[in-house]
């Protein structure tokens, strides 16, 4: 999901129409967008887009591009025209193993409000962070044109090279702007794996940039002044940069700008010919009618398909019967298989203007053994009078080990963790009980509370899942009998043998713990905790309580998952 | 009917107390008190008996009932101050006031009002500072001191005519005191005979009910409007019980439970599902890393093979693929399951056509944690997979989620995105507090999911947002609490359902 802010002015204005909120946020469904929240004294919608693929959406322009298609005041592959400008980019072939793509145009006669001016920046760092994987296969750069001499250079050059990045004023050398400058230490990771640092070098020896880390600061940056403008993309995917490029030249074009394009020279060891950027690949998909129909439930005639494929911006080249050629925008790299086409046919029909059928795939149901066995058990502890609490899986160390008086042990570990809060999984629940028992220590005695839930434990290794229950019970009075006798029918309504084997446990008081035993296998621990667990953890009355792995029990139907 | 016809069964208490009532016409229930000894409770409990059979009645009634103050008690035992002046004048002839006060033993104040009223009686005269007495013989104000007297052993006084006096120089008050007479309706000797006499006991034991002495037995009534001892039984969370009826409704629905690991190969969190290794829900700040350990181990299997060819070049589905090298290291990576998905891709492996499956997990993302987001939640996900099924089936049982799980006949369609469905449908249910809500997604899984595994048939994947929903049926508005810790609320929280 993608994020952005617009103007609800703004919006509407390039709608030409007023639009309540709610209007304008059934319109956005069909650019599979919704109105987050509305700020009303900025005048500003935040906008959530919900597609990680359509890059094309993530600005206003994008957007009102595709509902003006489905109120049909505009239809197919938007066109623009595109003259030449004479400008050449020479690509470096030492670029050829690491970012070796560039993509440019050429902006004429642009006059950009401030507030459209900071538009395009939100889209290009939206575009640089979740479509260029935070500028890793691709980013942008716009420059002030009038200071541009062509041919301009992307090449290799050495880190000694000086130029005045953005928001500086003195020059900087190349490996200088990577160690200090905030956008250096951001993306010169980047370069750094590279081994040697890109640059676009206007013919008069201006910098224009250090890709893809940061522009200069005279040349590389726009503002209400500014008429005329290059526009590149470099980046690690040929399709990518020119994918990124259209979308950023349609927005311009929104907004009266003329377009030229620009000759982009690559080495053989790069690509076997120039490319002349703006690329406008007329790349097509065929459909099967009769298919497609099959697939949505639908009856939509060759016609109807055409005009509906056009709604949603694409052109229909031809019928043949029951194939319709459909030509894909430019801008539109999602499409991948006639599925694709299938849901613009749908949603350009409206998803609530297609009757949904009635339920009709019949099937037995139910719930899994292992569920229900869970269940039982629960039932049981409820009956003795447990209070069911639910833990998280992932869960705080400290609890699992310091506060239970339990060394540091082999648990399965999130190496990104948000907060240590959450960074290791459990392999036992009555660590947690314990934690829940200290924050209600100003509640009613006797507390017993318990809970049927999964852990996670690294077994020959394999990781494993497996469900435990574990019921403790604190109270002044309460003794090693409490839990017994609540264990003990627990097994006996499962129709278990089992025997306590005196065992000694960090958690638990020497003399008062036992190991559960069933069928000659330890697979559960019972006892009373000992006071210093109590102390630490401020809960002022005895605890007894007992844990038991259910894959163990013979009788239930509890499995251990593993995960590869 | 009336009562002389009818048998009457009363506690022997009762009518002992019919017969106190009967010989001391308009007793109070003071003064039943003091006579039979027991407490307000009890008697009113017995003389419940009575009224209800309508022997006596009750009459509320207010008297002022007089008590010595500290002043009073003080002259009733030691006379009061003017007569101990009139003593000591009595036996001399003439007397100086300081003299007089330290003979009487008393403060100036009372001296003062001793030998004023002392003056205003006329009893005796004051030439300069000498006090004298003018009758030796006259007794002064015995008629008060006798009524103080009496007050104070607790004697019936006549005290109509010094009402007065007692309030005015604070020796003694009035109160006003609720009382409530009993009257007799029917004299106890017209009753005698139809009068039965029953024992009553608080507890019913198990030898009365073996002997059947229960039988002339009266078992004390409960007070039942007392209010009961704090009680907290057995209970299930009230999080997971709203689970369990969920799991309960989608068995219903014909759908089959499936279950995963909660750690999980990247493999089958992303790659079965055709999310590019590239993608950026695949980064470090969209899903949970494993570190201990980083790495399993990727099934030996062709549907593997064919993943990766999914990935590279569409396979054999049509399609143009990522077109990328796909790297196997990378699926093997383990992960927190991120979504339930996971496990619905697990379930294409000989897949059962057709078939409905759904799966309620625990899922992972590495948020911080506040009032909307938690880093460990619930999805709710499945699939429905039928050689015959249709986009318009998939927007069915979006419908029947709406209308069976959600309860809910205003709900709407749009369109959603889905890395690995096309199309793909959100489905918003509108409440009447917060407006449309999102309750669930939904999609045709595309055919670079399902030709990997062999399947042809159409299966359509869907998921419920259902915390929401049980936020929203219960007035929850932080996600937290679904995990709460809170035994207050765990042990108080009302039932979802009814």
């Amino acid at each position: 999901m993608v994020s952005i802010k617009a103007s609800y002015k703004e919006m509407q204005e390039m709608l030409g129409k007023q639009l309540s909120i709610e209007q304008l946020e059934d319109l956005l469904s069909f650019a599979k967008s919704e109105i987050d929240q509305y700020i009303e004294e900025e005048d500003m919608l935040v906008i959530d887009i919900k597609t990680s693929n359509r890059p094309d959406l993530w600005s206003p322009e994008g957007m009102i591009r595709e509902i003006k298609g489905i109120l049909e005041e505009e239809s197919g592959i938007p066109e623009y025209e595109v003259k030449e400008s004479g400008y050449v980019v020479k690509v470096d072939p030492q670029l050829a193993s690491t970012r070796p793509y560039i993509a440019c145009a050429i902006a004429k006669n642009i006059s950009l409000t401030d507030y459209y001016i900071k538009q395009i920046m939100q889209l290009s760092e939206k575009i640089d962070y979740s479509y260029g994987r935070r500028r890793k296969r691709s980013s942008i750069g716009f420059y002030n044109l009038s200071m541009i001499k062509s041919p301009i250079e992307y090449k290799v050059i050495e880190e000694t090279h000086e130029f005045i990045p953005l928001e500086q004023t003195e020059k900087m050398s190349l490996d200088r702007i990577l160690e200090e400058h905030e956008k250096g230490r951001e993306f010169g990771h980047i370069v750094k794996e590279y081994g040697h640092y890109p640059i676009l070098l206007s013919a008069d020896g201006t910098t224009l940039s250090l890709p893809p880390v940061i522009n200069s600061n005279d040349v590389g940056k726009i503002t209400e002044e500014t008429t005329g403008s290059l526009i590149e993309v470099t980046g690690t995917n040929f399709e990518t940069v020119n994918v990124v490029l259209n979308i950023l030249c349609q927005v311009l074009v929104t907004h009266g700008a003329e377009i030229y394009s620009v000759k982009i020279e690559y080495p053989q060891d790069i690509y076997n010919e120039s490319v002349i950027t703006p690329l406008f690949d007329k790349e097509e998909i065929e459909i099967n009618l009769d298919i497609v129909n099959k697939y949505l439930g639908t009856k939509i005639k060759p016609k109807d398909a055409a005009k509906l494929i056009a709604k949603r911006r694409f052109n229909c080249n031809s019928i043949d019967g029951n194939i319709l050629t459909i030509e894909i925008p430019p801008y539109r790299k999602d499409i991948l298989h006639w599925v694709d086409i299938a849901e613009e046919l749908a949603i350009a029909l409206d998803y609530n203007k297609i009757d949904p059928t009635k339920w009709k795939v019949l099937t037995t149901g139910g719930l899994l053994p292992e569920t229900e066995s869970e269940n039982l058990v629960r039932n049981i502890l409820v009956g003795a009078g447990g209070t069911e609490v639910l833990t998280n899986i992932l869960t705080d160390p400290e609890i699992l080990t310091t506060r239970v008086n339990i060394d540091n042990q082999d648990y399965v570990k999130i190496e990104n963790p948000v907060t240590s809060t959450y960074s290791v999984m459990r392999k036992m629940i009555y660590p947690l009980l314990i934690n829940v028992l200290s924050k209600n220590t100003h509640e009613t005695y006797p507390q017993m509370l318990f809970e049927v839930g999964e852990i996670v434990k690294l077994i020959d290794k394999k990781v494993i899942t497996q469900s435990n229950a574990a019921f403790l019970c604190a109270d002044a009075d309460a003794s090693f009998e409490d839990v017994h006798k609540r264990l003990n029918q627990l097994l006996s309504l499962l129709n278990t043998d089992y025997e306590i084997r005196q065992v000694n446990h960090p958690s638990f008081t020497e003399g008062r713990c036992g190991q559960i035993i069933i069928e000659n296998k330890e697979c559960g621990i019972i006892g009373e905790i000992h006071p210093s667990i109590l102390e630490n953890n401020q809960i002022w009355v005895p605890v007894v309580g007992f844990e038991i792995e259910l894959p163990l029990i013979p009788s239930l139907k509890c499995k251990v998952k593993s995960t590869y | 009917m009336s009562n002389l016809e009818k048998k009457i069964s009363l506690p022997s208490e009762a009518v002992k107390i019919y017969q106190i009532i009967d010989e001391n016409s308009n007793i109070s229930i003071r003064g039943l008190e003091k006579q039979t000894k027991l407490d307000r409770g009890k008697l009113e409990y017995y003389l419940g008996f009575l009224v209800t059979n309508e022997l006596i009645s009750r009459l509320e009634i207010v008297s002022h009932q007089i008590s010595l103050t500290n002043n009073g008690k003080e002259a009733a035992e030691n006379q009061l101050v003017e007569r101990r002046i009139a003593k000591i004048l009595k036996e001399k002839v003439s007397v100086s006031f300081a003299d007089l006060s330290k003979l009487v033993k008393a403060e100036n104040k009372e001296m003062n009002a001793g030998v004023g009223l002392l003056k205003k009686q006329g009893l005796i005269k004051i030439d300069k500072d000498q006090i004298s007495i003018i009758d030796k013989k006259k007794e002064v104000n015995k008629k008060l001191q006798i009524i103080l007297e009496q007050l104070l052993s607790g004697e019936t006084a006549d005290t109509s005519d010094f009402n007065e006096i007692l309030l005015q120089r604070n020796l003694a008050s009035f109160e006003e005191v609720k009382d409530i007479l009993l009257e007799i309706l029917i004299p106890y000797k017209q009753m005698s005979s139809s009068i039965q006499k029953m024992s009553e006991v608080s507890r019913l034991t198990p030898e009365m009910i073996r002997d059947g002495s229960w039988r002339d037995t009266r078992l004390r009534e409960y007070n039942l409007k007392a209010s009961p001892p704090t009680f907290y039984g057995g209970r299930k969370q009230p999080y997971a019980e709203f689970l369990d009826e969920v799991k309960q409704k989608l068995c219903a629905l014909g759908f089959k439970e499936m279950r995963g690991p909660v750690v999980e190969l990247e493999f089958w969190n992303f790659d079965a599902l055709f999310q590019a290794q590239n993608h950026s829900a695949r980064e470090w700040s969209d899903v949970y890393q494993v570190s201990n350990p980083k790495q399993g181990k990727l099934p030996k299997a062709d549907y593997v093979e064919n993943v990766k060819k999914a990935h590279e070049n569409g396979y054999d589905t049509g399609s143009k693929g990522w077109r990328y090298k796909w790297d196997p290291l990378k699926s093997a990576h383990l992960v927190l399951r991120a979504h339930g998905t996971s496990i619905s891709a697990r379930t294409l492996v000989d897949l059962e056509v057709p078939s409905k499956y759904f799966s309620i997990s625990r899922c992972y993302r590495p948020d911080t944690v506040d009032v909307t987001h938690l880093s460990e939640f619930t999805q709710v996900e499945g699939i429905v997979v039928d050689p015959s099924i249709t986009f318009r089936d998939l927007l069915g049982i979006l419908k029947a989620f709406a209308v069976d799980i959600a309860e809910n006949e205003n709900f709407k369609f749009k369109p959603d995105y889905y890395p690995f469905t096309e199309p793909s449908v959100e489905l918003d249910v509108l409440d009447p507090n917060l407006g449309w809500i999102e309750f669930g997604g939904a999609g045709i899984f595309r055919p670079e999911v399902t030709k990997p595994f062999g399947i042809e048939a159409p299966v359509i994947a869907w998921g419920l947002g259902i915390e929401r929903l049980f936020m929203v049926k219960n007035g929850i508005t932080d996600i937290r609490e679904l995990f709460s810790h809170k035994f207050d609320w765990l042990r108080t929280a009302k039932m979802s359902r009814g």
